[in-house]
């Protein structure tokens, strides 16, 4: 397999002019550290043999040159890598978007607040491989092999010693470090899930755990997900400690190799007294040159992990979602129509089990459709397929309508601008029209910006029943002439959902639109045409597909079918105990 | 902020251990540094002396072999020191971390239903999940540089106080420098970064927000217009971010060149006043060696300061919650509540951030079951949504206390035995209570487990239980039946199967409790669901239980024996 991290380089668009530049700039703050205790060194020991003060200015001026120096280019490489970094990631993210985007993904399941933010996570992760690995092990590569050339031409032997400790520290360690952490991270992840569900359970049941008796009972079971994720730490501690050990003594070891091997060529005369300063000394400051590289390791594997996670998102989305001209079809119909013949919807897609079958369904241009059963037995995904979204696993889907998701997402932008999601020319007089029929011409008034307030991520708050009226809103403006509404009345009280559900089939009798509309609540289908009833028979088994159980107008179910009769009864009843009693 | 809060020493054992572990090799290090360079000098100067032209030292050979096996020594030491830290640091700290979160969430649960802000559940799960998450780098990274900041710099510049003096003067002149300079960058950039930081969050989330925005966006065929626009968001996101970290940086730069030039300073010096011999080349060696070790912890907490900020907040917030008083416990053993009344006298709560009580001024008397067969009763607690039908029910389970008013457990008839429930220890009272929640809490371990509780049930009582409750349907479903594992990593239940279970478990187990407590039993149920909690509260009238449920449908309302309104008022004048 090739590596992740190199596949999905070329999204990151990187321009190596640019990395170059962060190289060079680093390898100079470098050279001036290096520079700086190298020139010290040479310094102190020609000033002992105390010569004209005029020869050692050179050397002065440099160390001060080179302790200036450092900082300046370490800040301006600083800089620079971090320039390369963001460039990367704004790249990434904005070609992970275009190939999601594009490819036919489930983007349902990115919708999981914590998916997404992995994927955030991930962008960031892989783009700070750039300032966290590449360029500090660039930077390490080319200092490294200069120091050891510096210090080679004095005494190749002892060039031969700082190597040896380079390797120790700038390869080993690393290694070391990188299997440490990457242990601490598999073997440790099962036991933080479970610390985090455990934490969770207890904060979330704590009080019905304390009438039970039972939260002695899971404390305990909390302190010992506690000791495992402490044992897994432990375990990667023991690796990461021999790794720093070696770094730490690595350092010292040079210095005393060197000072070994140039002490007897010192005293054989083939090294002057301050070349033995220089090559004795030197080391004390080369070792930054490596301080990076385990962090640099470690964060080279997370980002592997994570380009590895996005291009499975990439591959997953780039899976054809639609079936070929052979499998079940959604077809193009006649305009203002809907036409379901004998449909059968499933997430399977075409091979995949079924959750609804044998479904025939007819709107046209100003008629309702509603369908009513029980949460869960496949109201939403006949709607997603009857818009095209998803390919039908039996039958044929003519005309797709456009899916009104009951959890539509409100943009973290103006009003404005969340109603032309549907439309891109929606001018500020349609904005209004549409808020005023679904009945949010009073919330308009009252916000503070009017059209132009932010709303979502970092704005005003919508409730439920604004957020649901918004969305439909929306929905009445886009070209679409068949919409599929899924839900209305989630998440509101009874009264507003009933009043929502009539004004939608207000809207589609007025407009002439189609409308399909998936309710749990049965009392505001009086409005609809006809009323689908899905569900199974009593003597299915459990994993059968759902069928149209009965079908004709509310007073018609309400009149033949029991079930549909109790159903109705009891939200009566329930709803007497006020609005929003659920 | 305090760089290191004294209550986490004072709350934390593991804690107090770790940061005397770090001290310690702290300290170590200290030595090792000052050995290490005095080692280098005395090995180096005498050689550089006598292979110096002109000049003539003698070169004791046994000297430099001592000197040599001290500098091995001080590798092996600085190698061990190193490995400890890492070794046993680590460890520790997580040890601190898990040590903190379980006293927070053992708290956070003795808070009880209604903590105070900060506390509630939600701010507790993103503290002890993600935020003390944060205290690790604080504890591995910038804690360890700042004990060695404490020790090994002075130490530093005290022992170069006693090679060079003038080398000393100037480090401790710029040792004060650089958290001035540091100070005056941060406070003449601090609003300005935390804007553009707030910009490019804004930025970064706008991003996110159109990808979480794709199924919405594709449901109207929009989804490939915006791609321009997640690039120029990038795009302005990086200059934005490129904006403070020119200034973020500028700090860090401005350590770096005060200590590096201080080095340098330092060298130089010392070089010319070895020319006039106004310093011996084995201390000028050594200070040679020890002034870039005097600044490099520093420099080290400069880089890890970050890592500071977050650990504390994370600190401050969980001691926040561990602040937050528990209302004092009761010690009087309460009476077994059969046979008599349970009385609300003028009860009141105050919602949460309403100005409304709910229950407001709730008196009424409930009676208890008898205990024997046939002598139950059913009490329905009757009101409109948010008129404080829940927050009865936790008052009545003790796990929350009126602000006015009392909750009174009478035995018997007569008055003077009843007891205040605020006055009563809690544990005892909730073994005598069984309570089946809205969203009932589920394993872990098998559906057998869970409902029987580690009891010895016989199967066909179980199955009994199982048809009563409905949960015959619910293990039809399950995978592998009563063997079916649940709760932690385990099958995921519905609200609805999760009652079921919780209801049979009831049913079985907690036989020994003779006050039921059931919140909202039948809200989201079909017909056949409902018949199951009737048919389960009959059940357990017959065995002579008190049940209290919350109800809404007439169907229940019809078999409560007893039905208690409950109303909320407004509070006026506040």
């Amino acid at each position: 397999m090739t590596d992740p991290l190199r596949q999905l380089l070329p999204l990151l668009e990187i321009r190596w002019g640019r990395v170059a530049r962060a190289v060079t700039l680093g390898t100079l703050t470098l050279v001036c550290a290096i520079g700086l205790a190298a020139a010290a060194a040479w310094l102190v020991a020609r000033a002992s043999q105390m010569p004209p003060v005029l020869v050692l200015s050179v050397a002065a001026v440099g160390v001060r040159a080179f302790g200036t120096g450092r900082a300046f280019f370490r800040y301006l490489e600083r800089l620079a890598s971090h320039d390369v970094a963001l460039r990367g990631m704004a790249a990434l993210r904005a070609n992970l978007y275009d190939r999601i985007a594009r490819g036919g993904a489930d983007v349902v399941a990115l919708r999981r607040g914590d998916l997404l933010a992995r994927v955030g996570n991930d962008v960031d992760d892989v783009g700070d491989v750039v300032v966290r690995a590449l360029i500090p092990g660039a930077v390490a590569v080319v200092t490294g092999i200069g120091s050891v050339v510096l210090v080679g031409v004095f005494l190749p032997p002892a060039g031969l010693v700082l190597l040896a400790g380079l390797l120790l520290t700038g390869v080993v360690s690393p290694w070391l470090a990188s299997r440490a952490s990457a242990s601490v991270e598999v073997r440790g992840a099962a036991a933080r899930g479970e610390v985090s569900a455990r934490t969770l359970e207890l904060l979330e049941d704590g009080q019905q755990l304390r009438v039970a008796g039972r939260l002695a009972d899971r404390r305990a079971g909390l302190a010992a997900a506690e000791d495992r994720l402490a044992a897994a730490t432990d375990d990667g501690a023991r690796v990461a400690g021999v790794s720093a050990g070696l770094e730490a003594g690595a350092q010292t070891l040079a210095v005393l190799g060197c000072l070994l091997l140039g002490v007897p060529a010192a005293l054989a005369g083939d090294l002057a007294a301050t070349e033995l300063a220089v090559v004795v000394l030197t080391p004390l400051a080369v070792f930054e040159v490596t301080a990076a590289l385990p962090a640099a390791a470690v964060q080279l594997r997370r980002s592997r992990a994570a380009a590895r996670r996005l291009l499975e998102l990439l591959s997953s989305s780039d899976a054809p979602a639609r079936p070929g001209p052979d499998g079940p079809q959604t077809r193009a119909g006649a305009s203002g129509r809907l036409v379901l013949d004998g449909v059968a919807a499933g997430w399977g897609g075409p091979a995949g089990t079924s959750v609804v079958e044998g479904v025939d369904l007819a709107v046209g241009p100003g008629s309702v459709v509603a369908l009513a059963g029980a949460s869960g037995v496949g109201k939403t995904t006949l709607l997603v397929t009857a818009a095209g979204l998803l390919a039908p696993a039996e039958g044929e889907v003519h005309g797709p309508g456009l899916f009104v998701a009951e959890d539509g997402h409100v943009f973290g932008t103006t009003v404005l601008e969340n109603l032309r999601v549907a439309r891109a020319d929606v001018d500020e007089r349609e904005a209004r029209e549409a808020l005023a029929a679904v009945g949010l011409a009073d919330w308009l008034d009252g916000l503070p910006d009017g059209l132009g307030t932010l709303l979502g991520t970092g704005g005003s708050d919508v409730s439920g029943g604004e957020r649901r009226r918004l969305l439909i809103a929306r929905a009445l403006l886009a070209p679409h002439s068949v919409l599929l509404v899924d839900e209305p009345a989630e998440h509101l009280d009874a009264r507003t959902a009933d009043a929502l559900v009539e004004t939608l089939a207000k809207i589609a009798r007025t407009s002439g639109r189609a409308v399909v509309v998936a309710s749990h609540r049965l009392a505001p289908l009086g409005a609809a045409d006809e009323v689908l009833l899905l569900g199974h028979d009593d003597a299915d088994p459990a994993g059968v597909p759902a069928r149209v159980v009965a079908r004709g107008t509310h007073a018609e179910l309400l009149r033949d079918v029991p079930a549909y009769r109790w159903a109705a009864t009891q939200e009566l009843t329930s709803g007497g105990a006020g609005p929003g009693s659920a | 902020m305090r760089p290191l809060d004294p209550r986490l020493l004072r709350q934390a054992r593991a804690a107090r251990s770790y940061v005397l572990l770090t001290t310690a090799l702290g300290a170590a290090s200290a030595a090792l540094v000052v050995v290490q360079a005095f080692a280098i000098a005395h090995a180096l100067a005498p050689v550089v002396v006598a292979t110096s032209p002109g000049l003539d030292g003698p070169v004791d050979r046994a000297e430099l072999v001592r000197w040599s096996a001290v500098l091995a020594g001080a590798a092996v030491g600085r190698a061990l020191v190193a490995w400890a830290q890492e070794r046993f640091g680590r460890g520790a700290a997580t040890r601190v971390v898990a040590d903190l979160r379980r006293q927070v969430v053992a708290h956070a649960v003795a808070l009880g239903p209604r903590p105070p802000a900060g506390a509630r559940p939600a701010d507790v799960a993103t503290l002890a999940t993600r935020g003390l998450g944060d205290l690790e780098p604080y504890l591995v990274r910038f804690l360890p540089q700042l004990l060695l900041t404490a020790l090994v710099t002075p130490a530093t510049v005290l022992v170069v106080l006693g090679l060079d003096w003038i080398s000393a003067l100037v480090a401790a002149v710029t040792l004060p420098l650089v958290p001035f300079f540091m100070w005056l960058i941060g406070t003449m950039t601090a609003g300005t970064s935390e804007r553009r930081l707030a910009t490019v969050e804004r930025l970064g989330s706008q991003v996110l927000d159109l990808v979480a925005g794709l199924p919405t966006l594709r449901a109207f065929g929009r989804e490939v217009g915006p791609a321009a626009r997640v690039r120029a968001l990038g795009e302005s996101s990086r200059r934005a971010t490129m904006k403070t970290l020119r200034v973020a940086f500028l700090s860090g730069a401005v350590l770096e060149l005060l200590t590096t030039l201080c080095v340098a300073v330092i060298a130089v010096g010392v070089g010319l006043r070895l020319v006039h011999g106004g310093v011996e080349l084995v201390p000028a060696l050594a200070v040679l060696v020890l002034a870039p070790e005097i600044f490099l912890p520093l420099r080290r907490v400069g880089a890890e300061f970050h890592a500071s900020s977050d650990g504390l907040a994370a600190t401050a917030r969980a001691f926040g919650v561990l602040d937050s008083p528990v209302a004092p416990a009761g010690d009087r053993q309460p009476p077994r509540p059969v046979g008599g009344e349970l009385v609300l006298d003028d009860v009141t709560v105050r919602a949460p951030g309403r100005h409304v009580d709910a229950p407001a001024h709730l008196s009424a008397r409930i009676t208890l079951g008898t205990g024997e067969p046939g002598g139950g009763r059913v009490v329905a607690l009757r009101g409109l949504s948010g008129a404080g039908k829940s927050t009865l029910v936790l008052l009545l389970l003790g796990l929350l206390r009126p602000d006015s008013g009392r909750v009174l457990l009478a035995p018997g008839p007569a008055q003077d035995a009843a007891q205040d429930l605020a006055d009563v220890d809690a544990t005892a009272w909730w073994e005598q209570v069984a309570w089946v929640p809205q969203r009932p809490a589920i394993g872990p371990g098998t559906v057998h487990d869970v409902v029987t509780d580690g009891r010895d049930v016989p199967p066909a009582t179980l199955d009994a239980v199982a048809r009563t409750t409905g949960l015959d349907a619910v293990l039809a479903d399950l995978p592998d039946g009563w063997h079916t594992r649940v709760g932690l990593g385990g099958v995921g239940l519905s609200v609805g199967q999760r009652q079921r279970i919780a209801l049979a478990r009831t049913l079985v187990g907690a036989t020994d409790r003779p006050v039921v407590v059931l919140d909202e039993p039948t809200a989201h149920l079909d017909a056949r669901g409902e018949q199951v909690v009737l048919d389960t509260v009959r059940t357990w009238r017959e065995a002579g239980r008190t049940v209290v449920v919350v109800a809404h449908r007439a169907s229940l309302l019809a078999l409560a024996d007893q039905v208690v309104d409950v109303e909320a008022r407004e509070v006026v004048g506040s």
